[in-house]
């Protein structure tokens, strides 16, 4: 399956709405193990919303090894791939369990050094 | 009822100019009441101030206060020039309507415009032929400023919508640009400090200061969406910023941010209100920015 982003969005990959659009394109055949192409060809403005819909949202049920391995991603500039990737990285992070709690009381262990 | 007269000073974007405009909010912050500007002491008013105004008067108006802005108060002629030009006077009660000049127009979003706010960057703040920038950088630069956007109407729950100025100084060896994007939401450090309410006990979520909750917001994953994952928007725009020698710095509630090429501090502040304020300045020299691949 192939995509062109161009096409079913427009120049602009900024807001969730259009993330969503291509992650509900793209998760089932994703799902079942065939392999995705998306073409950015034309596309020249990326913001992290767009990716974290689009991307970021496939790595709840997706491993990030199988979906770097079905999703290719083609003629994404260098600033689009800086987005991509780091929505990758956090998308990684956000999907593990988190102690909020603990957090909680890191952040405050940090403010007490400060303030000593 | 009386109408309560605030005097406008002088304002700069210095960390004392943005307390001036925090004490000015802190007195209009009363509902049904009737404000007037006066600018008689004004003989200095920078982007931030105006969009600060902007939005003020209209989280007054929203509180079903009315608001006059005073210009015939106003003496001094660059100032009023100035917000004639790029059309805050207008907005306001002035009957000059706004021009095409070395200005960048005063704007309100009360919704998430993402084609017109998007223009307005390209157009009216970058795509001027005062900054020498190529498509590629000018591309990369809205998308990061876009984030700015995209958090105030994602969090801040904000009822009257996003306000923006910005202001090109054509210095000879320190070229610049500035935009400033306020809103009257709830603020970073108060959404962050809700969050954590529903996590962890009320007495220890109520000891995070206003730095820790911008710090905490700053790094890379941490998010307060439940539902979707998040955490990259200010994250990527701290780095680009860093590395291409700007300066971003945010007040929102009690807490404080500032990023430049000397890093990212964090503090916190005497004088807490409530909403964003982001105030961003960048440098207009192509041969400043590096693109990662060029590092």
């Amino acid at each position: 399956m192939k995509l062109s982003i161009k096409d079913q969005i427009g120049p602009r990959c900024i807001i969730k709405e259009d993330g969503q659009k291509i992650y509900d394109e793209i998760y089932k055949p994703l799902k079942s193990g065939e392999n995705v192409s998306l073409d950015f060809n034309g596309v020249s403005q990326f913001a992290s919303p767009f990716f974290n819909f689009a991307i970021g949202q496939l790595l709840k049920d997706i491993p990030e090894a199988d979906l770097r391995r079905l999703l290719q991603i083609e003629n994404l500039n260098e600033t689009g791939r800086l987005v991509v990737e780091r929505v990758i990285e956090n998308a990684a992070k956000y999907h593990g369990d988190k102690d909020f709690r603990k957090i909680v009381d890191d952040i405050l262990e940090q403010q007490a050094k400060e303030l000593n | 009822m009386v109408q309560k007269v605030i005097p406008i000073p002088r304002i700069n974007d210095g960390r004392a100019d943005f307390a001036t405009l925090f004490a000015i909010w802190s007195q209009a912050n009363d509902y049904f009441e009737d404000v007037r500007f006066d600018f008689s002491g004004c003989w200095f008013l920078r982007p931030n101030a105006v969009a600060f105004l902007g939005g003020l008067a209209r989280l007054i108006e929203s509180r079903l206060g009315t608001v006059e802005f005073d210009w015939t108060s106003l003496q001094d002629q660059r100032v009023m020039t100035n917000i004639c030009q790029n059309g805050f006077a207008g907005t306001f009660g002035h009957p000059t309507p706004a021009w095409t000049g070395n200005s960048i127009p005063y704007r309100e979003d009360r919704t998430r415009d993402v084609g017109g706010i998007m223009d307005y960057l390209e157009q009216y703040w970058l795509g001027r032929s005062w900054v020498q920038v190529s498509k590629r950088l000018r591309d990369a630069i809205v998308g990061h400023v876009w984030e700015i956007y995209n958090n105030a109407f994602e969090h801040s729950g904000s009822q009257i919508g996003v306000f923006t100025c910005g202001q090109h100084f054509p210095r000879k060896y320190n070229e610049i640009l500035v935009l400033s994007v306020v809103d009257f939401g709830q603020g970073i450090p108060a959404k962050i400090r809700g969050f954590f309410r529903q996590h962890a006990d009320e007495a220890l979520v109520s000891q995070l200061t206003g730095a820790s909750c911008l710090r905490w917001a700053f790094q890379a994953g941490n998010t307060t969406k439940v539902d979707e994952p998040g955490g990259s928007g200010l994250d990527l725009l701290k780095e680009f910023i860093r590395v291409n020698q700007g300066k971003l710095e945010i007040y929102s509630n009690d807490g404080y941010a500032i990023v430049d090429q000397d890093g990212e501090r964090y503090e916190n502040r005497d004088i807490s209100f409530e909403g964003t304020v982001v105030h961003i300045t960048l440098r207009c020299d192509e041969k400043l920015y590096r693109f990662r691949d060029e590092a």
